[in-house]
Protein backbone atom coordinates (compact mmCIF):
# COMPACT_ATOMS: atom_id res chain seq x y z
CA UNK A 1 0.00 0.00 0.00
CA UNK A 2 1.21 3.50 -0.71
CA UNK A 3 0.16 6.50 1.28
CA UNK A 4 0.04 9.94 -0.29
CA UNK A 5 -1.89 12.03 2.14
CA UNK A 6 -2.79 15.21 0.36
CA UNK A 7 -4.50 16.82 3.32
CA UNK A 8 -5.39 16.80 6.87
CA UNK A 9 -3.80 16.45 10.22
CA UNK A 10 -5.58 14.19 12.70
CA UNK A 11 -8.46 15.61 14.70
CA UNK A 12 -7.35 16.96 18.04
CA UNK A 13 -4.44 18.89 16.60
CA UNK A 14 -6.15 21.87 14.99
CA UNK A 15 -3.84 24.47 13.56
CA UNK A 16 -4.45 28.19 13.74
CA UNK A 17 -6.91 29.43 11.13
CA UNK A 18 -8.93 26.22 10.98
CA UNK A 19 -12.61 26.36 11.77
CA UNK A 20 -13.09 23.59 14.36
CA UNK A 21 -15.51 20.73 14.05
CA UNK A 22 -18.68 22.55 15.12
CA UNK A 23 -18.25 25.38 12.62
CA UNK A 24 -17.31 22.99 9.83
CA UNK A 25 -20.30 20.75 10.52
CA UNK A 26 -22.65 23.75 10.60
CA UNK A 27 -21.38 24.98 7.22
CA UNK A 28 -22.08 21.59 5.69
CA UNK A 29 -25.55 21.39 7.27
CA UNK A 30 -26.34 24.82 5.83
CA UNK A 31 -25.16 23.65 2.41
CA UNK A 32 -27.62 20.75 2.41
CA UNK A 33 -30.39 23.00 3.76
CA UNK A 34 -29.86 25.20 0.69
CA UNK A 35 -29.63 22.18 -1.63
CA UNK A 36 -32.88 20.81 -0.17
CA UNK A 37 -34.77 23.92 -1.29
CA UNK A 38 -32.81 24.01 -4.58
CA UNK A 39 -31.22 27.37 -3.79
CA UNK A 40 -28.08 27.06 -5.94
CA UNK A 41 -27.01 30.68 -5.33
CA UNK A 42 -27.02 30.03 -1.59
CA UNK A 43 -25.07 26.78 -2.07
CA UNK A 44 -22.41 28.72 -3.97
CA UNK A 45 -22.41 31.55 -1.42
CA UNK A 46 -21.51 29.03 1.28
CA UNK A 47 -18.34 28.21 -0.67
CA UNK A 48 -15.10 30.15 -0.91
CA UNK A 49 -14.47 31.98 -4.20
CA UNK A 50 -11.93 29.43 -5.41
CA UNK A 51 -13.55 26.35 -3.86
CA UNK A 52 -12.69 23.13 -5.64
CA UNK A 53 -15.18 20.51 -6.72
CA UNK A 54 -15.02 16.86 -7.70
CA UNK A 55 -17.98 14.57 -8.38
CA UNK A 56 -16.02 11.33 -8.68
CA UNK A 57 -18.56 9.19 -10.61
CA UNK A 58 -19.27 11.99 -13.08
CA UNK A 59 -17.28 11.11 -16.17
CA UNK A 60 -18.21 11.09 -19.85
CA UNK A 61 -16.07 8.88 -22.05
CA UNK A 62 -15.85 10.43 -25.51
CA UNK A 63 -13.89 8.85 -28.34
CA UNK A 64 -10.59 10.52 -27.53
CA UNK A 65 -10.94 11.97 -24.05
CA UNK A 66 -12.77 11.66 -20.76
CA UNK A 67 -14.72 14.64 -19.42
CA UNK A 68 -14.82 14.59 -15.63
CA UNK A 69 -16.94 16.45 -13.10
CA UNK A 70 -13.92 18.17 -11.64
CA UNK A 71 -12.88 21.79 -11.33
CA UNK A 72 -14.18 24.67 -9.28
CA UNK A 73 -17.53 25.10 -7.58
CA UNK A 74 -18.37 28.25 -9.53
CA UNK A 75 -17.46 26.94 -12.97
CA UNK A 76 -18.21 23.21 -12.75
CA UNK A 77 -20.25 22.57 -9.59
CA UNK A 78 -22.83 25.29 -10.12
CA UNK A 79 -23.68 24.25 -13.71
CA UNK A 80 -23.99 20.60 -12.63
CA UNK A 81 -26.29 21.45 -9.71
CA UNK A 82 -28.37 23.72 -11.97
CA UNK A 83 -28.70 21.05 -14.66
CA UNK A 84 -29.58 18.40 -12.10
CA UNK A 85 -32.32 20.53 -10.57
CA UNK A 86 -33.59 21.37 -14.06
CA UNK A 87 -33.90 17.67 -14.89
CA UNK A 88 -35.26 16.71 -11.44
CA UNK A 89 -37.32 19.74 -10.36
CA UNK A 90 -38.36 18.23 -7.02
CA UNK A 91 -34.79 17.26 -6.12
CA UNK A 92 -34.33 16.99 -2.36
CA UNK A 93 -32.05 15.43 0.21
CA UNK A 94 -32.09 13.70 3.58
CA UNK A 95 -28.95 14.02 5.67
CA UNK A 96 -28.16 10.81 7.55
CA UNK A 97 -24.86 11.72 9.23
CA UNK A 98 -22.47 14.63 9.41
CA UNK A 99 -19.08 13.85 10.93
CA UNK A 100 -16.60 16.68 11.33
CA UNK A 101 -12.93 16.89 12.26
CA UNK A 102 -11.21 19.75 14.07
CA UNK A 103 -9.17 20.58 10.96
CA UNK A 104 -12.18 21.48 8.79
CA UNK A 105 -12.69 18.11 7.14
CA UNK A 106 -16.28 16.86 7.11
CA UNK A 107 -17.94 13.65 5.87
CA UNK A 108 -21.68 13.67 5.20
CA UNK A 109 -23.83 10.68 4.28
CA UNK A 110 -26.82 12.03 2.40
CA UNK A 111 -29.61 10.53 0.33
CA UNK A 112 -30.47 12.63 -2.71
CA UNK A 113 -33.53 11.97 -4.82
CA UNK A 114 -36.00 13.39 -7.26
CA UNK A 115 -38.42 12.75 -10.12
CA UNK A 116 -37.05 13.02 -13.64
CA UNK A 117 -38.71 15.61 -15.86
CA UNK A 118 -36.02 16.00 -18.54
CA UNK A 119 -33.13 14.03 -20.00
CA UNK A 120 -30.01 14.20 -17.86
CA UNK A 121 -26.78 13.37 -19.64
CA UNK A 122 -27.17 9.95 -21.21
CA UNK A 123 -30.19 9.13 -19.03
CA UNK A 124 -33.28 9.70 -21.13
CA UNK A 125 -36.35 10.91 -19.27
CA UNK A 126 -38.87 8.20 -18.51
CA UNK A 127 -40.44 9.99 -15.58
CA UNK A 128 -38.82 7.77 -13.00
CA UNK A 129 -37.86 8.65 -9.45
CA UNK A 130 -34.62 7.90 -7.66
CA UNK A 131 -33.25 8.03 -4.14
CA UNK A 132 -29.54 7.50 -3.97
CA UNK A 133 -27.07 7.33 -1.07
CA UNK A 134 -24.12 9.69 -1.40
CA UNK A 135 -20.97 10.26 0.60
CA UNK A 136 -19.81 13.88 0.47
CA UNK A 137 -16.42 14.99 1.76
CA UNK A 138 -15.93 18.68 2.45
CA UNK A 139 -13.23 20.94 3.72
CA UNK A 140 -14.21 24.15 5.46
CA UNK A 141 -11.76 27.05 5.77
CA UNK A 142 -11.03 29.33 8.71
CA UNK A 143 -13.77 31.74 7.59
CA UNK A 144 -16.37 28.98 7.80
CA UNK A 145 -16.62 28.70 4.00
CA UNK A 146 -16.51 25.41 2.12
CA UNK A 147 -13.32 25.30 0.05
CA UNK A 148 -13.48 21.72 -1.26
CA UNK A 149 -16.34 19.35 -2.18
CA UNK A 150 -15.93 15.72 -3.23
CA UNK A 151 -18.83 13.30 -3.71
CA UNK A 152 -19.22 9.57 -4.28
CA UNK A 153 -22.33 7.65 -5.33
CA UNK A 154 -23.13 4.58 -7.41
CA UNK A 155 -24.38 5.44 -10.89
CA UNK A 156 -25.49 1.82 -11.48
CA UNK A 157 -28.05 2.19 -8.72
CA UNK A 158 -29.08 5.59 -10.11
CA UNK A 159 -29.51 4.32 -13.67
CA UNK A 160 -31.40 1.21 -12.62
CA UNK A 161 -33.90 3.29 -10.64
CA UNK A 162 -34.44 5.43 -13.76
CA UNK A 163 -34.71 2.35 -15.99
CA UNK A 164 -31.56 3.09 -17.97
CA UNK A 165 -29.32 0.05 -18.46
CA UNK A 166 -26.46 1.27 -20.64
CA UNK A 167 -23.11 1.64 -18.90
CA UNK A 168 -22.25 4.57 -21.20
CA UNK B 1 -2.71 2.69 18.12
CA UNK B 2 -4.57 5.65 16.70
CA UNK B 3 -7.63 5.58 14.48
CA UNK B 4 -5.36 6.78 11.72
CA UNK B 5 -2.96 3.88 12.08
CA UNK B 6 -5.87 1.43 12.40
CA UNK B 7 -7.17 2.71 9.07
CA UNK B 8 -3.77 2.40 7.44
CA UNK B 9 -3.53 -1.22 8.62
CA UNK B 10 -7.02 -1.88 7.26
CA UNK B 11 -6.00 -0.69 3.80
CA UNK B 12 -2.77 -2.68 3.96
CA UNK B 13 -4.93 -5.74 4.65
CA UNK B 14 -7.18 -4.81 1.72
CA UNK B 15 -4.19 -4.65 -0.59
CA UNK B 16 -2.76 -7.98 0.51
CA UNK B 17 -6.10 -9.73 0.87
CA UNK B 18 -5.04 -10.73 4.37
CA UNK B 19 -8.47 -11.23 5.87
CA UNK B 20 -6.88 -12.55 9.06
CA UNK B 21 -5.01 -9.31 9.61
CA UNK B 22 -8.16 -7.31 8.86
CA UNK B 23 -10.15 -9.46 11.29
CA UNK B 24 -7.71 -8.59 14.08
CA UNK B 25 -8.58 -4.91 13.60
CA UNK B 26 -12.28 -5.57 14.11
CA UNK B 27 -14.41 -5.45 17.26
CA UNK B 28 -16.60 -8.52 17.77
CA UNK B 29 -19.63 -8.29 15.49
CA UNK B 30 -18.22 -5.42 13.44
CA UNK B 31 -20.61 -4.49 10.65
CA UNK B 32 -19.98 -3.75 7.00
CA UNK B 33 -21.98 -1.84 4.41
CA UNK B 34 -20.75 -2.01 0.83
CA UNK B 35 -23.17 0.56 -0.51
CA UNK B 36 -22.89 -0.01 -4.30
CA UNK B 37 -23.17 -3.77 -3.86
CA UNK B 38 -26.22 -3.50 -1.61
CA UNK B 39 -24.40 -5.60 0.99
CA UNK B 40 -25.02 -5.00 4.69
CA UNK B 41 -23.69 -7.62 7.06
CA UNK B 42 -20.70 -8.48 9.16
CA UNK B 43 -17.04 -7.92 8.43
CA UNK B 44 -16.37 -11.48 9.57
CA UNK B 45 -18.44 -12.89 6.70
CA UNK B 46 -19.50 -10.35 4.08
CA UNK B 47 -16.52 -8.02 4.45
CA UNK B 48 -13.98 -10.83 4.40
CA UNK B 49 -15.68 -12.39 1.37
CA UNK B 50 -15.49 -9.10 -0.57
CA UNK B 51 -11.82 -8.55 0.29
CA UNK B 52 -10.96 -12.10 -0.72
CA UNK B 53 -12.79 -11.81 -4.05
CA UNK B 54 -11.11 -8.48 -4.73
CA UNK B 55 -7.57 -9.83 -4.41
CA UNK B 56 -8.43 -13.07 -6.22
CA UNK B 57 -9.70 -11.02 -9.18
CA UNK B 58 -6.81 -8.52 -8.99
CA UNK B 59 -3.78 -10.38 -7.62
CA UNK B 60 -1.52 -7.37 -8.28
CA UNK B 61 -3.88 -5.03 -6.41
CA UNK B 62 -2.48 -1.72 -5.21
CA UNK B 63 -4.29 0.42 -2.66
CA UNK B 64 -3.25 4.05 -2.48
CA UNK B 65 -4.58 6.18 0.36
CA UNK B 66 -5.06 9.68 -1.06
CA UNK B 67 -6.73 11.37 1.89
CA UNK B 68 -7.34 10.36 5.48
CA UNK B 69 -8.87 12.27 8.36
CA UNK B 70 -10.36 11.39 11.72
CA UNK B 71 -13.57 13.00 12.92
CA UNK B 72 -14.44 13.97 16.47
CA UNK B 73 -16.53 10.80 16.86
CA UNK B 74 -13.45 8.73 15.99
CA UNK B 75 -14.38 7.76 12.46
CA UNK B 76 -11.47 7.42 10.06
CA UNK B 77 -12.58 8.70 6.66
CA UNK B 78 -10.43 7.82 3.68
CA UNK B 79 -10.29 8.37 -0.03
CA UNK B 80 -8.37 5.62 -1.77
CA UNK B 81 -7.61 4.45 -5.28
CA UNK B 82 -7.47 0.74 -5.97
CA UNK B 83 -5.88 -0.52 -9.13
CA UNK B 84 -4.79 -3.78 -10.65
CA UNK B 85 -5.12 -6.10 -13.62
CA UNK B 86 -8.09 -8.42 -13.77
CA UNK B 87 -7.17 -12.11 -13.56
CA UNK B 88 -10.52 -13.67 -12.68
CA UNK B 89 -14.24 -12.97 -12.79
CA UNK B 90 -15.23 -10.08 -10.52
CA UNK B 91 -18.78 -9.19 -9.47
CA UNK B 92 -20.10 -10.93 -12.57
CA UNK B 93 -17.69 -9.25 -15.01
CA UNK B 94 -15.82 -11.71 -17.20
CA UNK B 95 -12.04 -11.58 -17.01
CA UNK B 96 -10.58 -9.75 -20.01
CA UNK B 97 -7.26 -8.99 -18.30
CA UNK B 98 -8.11 -5.31 -18.32
CA UNK B 99 -6.38 -2.79 -16.09
CA UNK B 100 -8.71 -1.38 -13.49
CA UNK B 101 -8.47 1.71 -11.33
CA UNK B 102 -11.23 2.93 -9.13
CA UNK B 103 -11.57 5.75 -6.61
CA UNK B 104 -13.40 4.83 -3.43
CA UNK B 105 -14.22 6.38 -0.07
CA UNK B 106 -14.48 4.47 3.20
CA UNK B 107 -15.66 5.30 6.70
CA UNK B 108 -14.15 3.18 9.48
CA UNK B 109 -15.83 3.77 12.83
CA UNK B 110 -13.26 3.07 15.53
CA UNK B 111 -14.30 2.15 19.08
CA UNK B 112 -12.66 3.20 22.35
CA UNK B 113 -10.42 0.12 22.31
CA UNK B 114 -9.02 1.11 18.90
CA UNK B 115 -10.94 -1.64 17.14
CA UNK B 116 -13.18 -1.03 14.15
CA UNK B 117 -16.89 -1.40 14.87
CA UNK B 118 -18.35 -0.47 11.47
CA UNK B 119 -17.04 -0.28 7.90
CA UNK B 120 -18.84 1.57 5.10
CA UNK B 121 -17.59 1.70 1.52
CA UNK B 122 -18.75 3.99 -1.28
CA UNK B 123 -17.75 3.88 -4.93
CA UNK B 124 -19.33 3.99 -8.38
CA UNK B 125 -19.92 0.51 -9.74
CA UNK B 126 -20.64 2.03 -13.16
CA UNK B 127 -17.02 3.21 -13.27
CA UNK B 128 -15.89 -0.28 -12.29
CA UNK B 129 -17.97 -1.93 -15.02
CA UNK B 130 -16.81 0.62 -17.62
CA UNK B 131 -13.17 -0.20 -16.89
CA UNK B 132 -13.90 -3.93 -17.08
CA UNK B 133 -15.59 -3.63 -20.47
CA UNK B 134 -19.19 -4.21 -19.37
CA UNK B 135 -21.65 -2.54 -21.75
CA UNK B 136 -25.08 -3.14 -20.24
CA UNK B 137 -26.21 -3.36 -16.64
CA UNK B 138 -28.68 -6.16 -17.37
CA UNK B 139 -25.94 -8.23 -19.07
CA UNK B 140 -22.93 -7.84 -16.80
CA UNK B 141 -21.20 -10.96 -18.10
CA UNK B 142 -21.37 -9.77 -21.73
CA UNK B 143 -18.40 -7.52 -22.25
CA UNK B 144 -16.83 -5.63 -25.14
CA UNK B 145 -13.20 -5.97 -26.14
Amino acid sequence: MSTDLTSTPVAGSPAAGLPGAATAGSAVAAFFDAYRVRDVERMVDLCADNATFRYVPFEVWARQRVIRGEGQVRTVGKPIWTALIDAFPDLSNVVATIRAADDGNVAAEVSIGGTQAKDFGVIACRGGRYDLPHLFLFHVDGDGLIDDIVAYWDTVDWKRQLDWLEVD
Amino acid sequence: MTSRSVAQEFFEGMQSGDTGAVAKLMAPGASVSLVPLGISGTMAEDGADYLQRLTEAFPDLLVRVRRLFVTTDNAAVAEITIDGTQAAEFLGATNQEKHFDLDQSWILQVGPDDRITAVTGYWCQNQAYRRLGVKRLDKITITAR
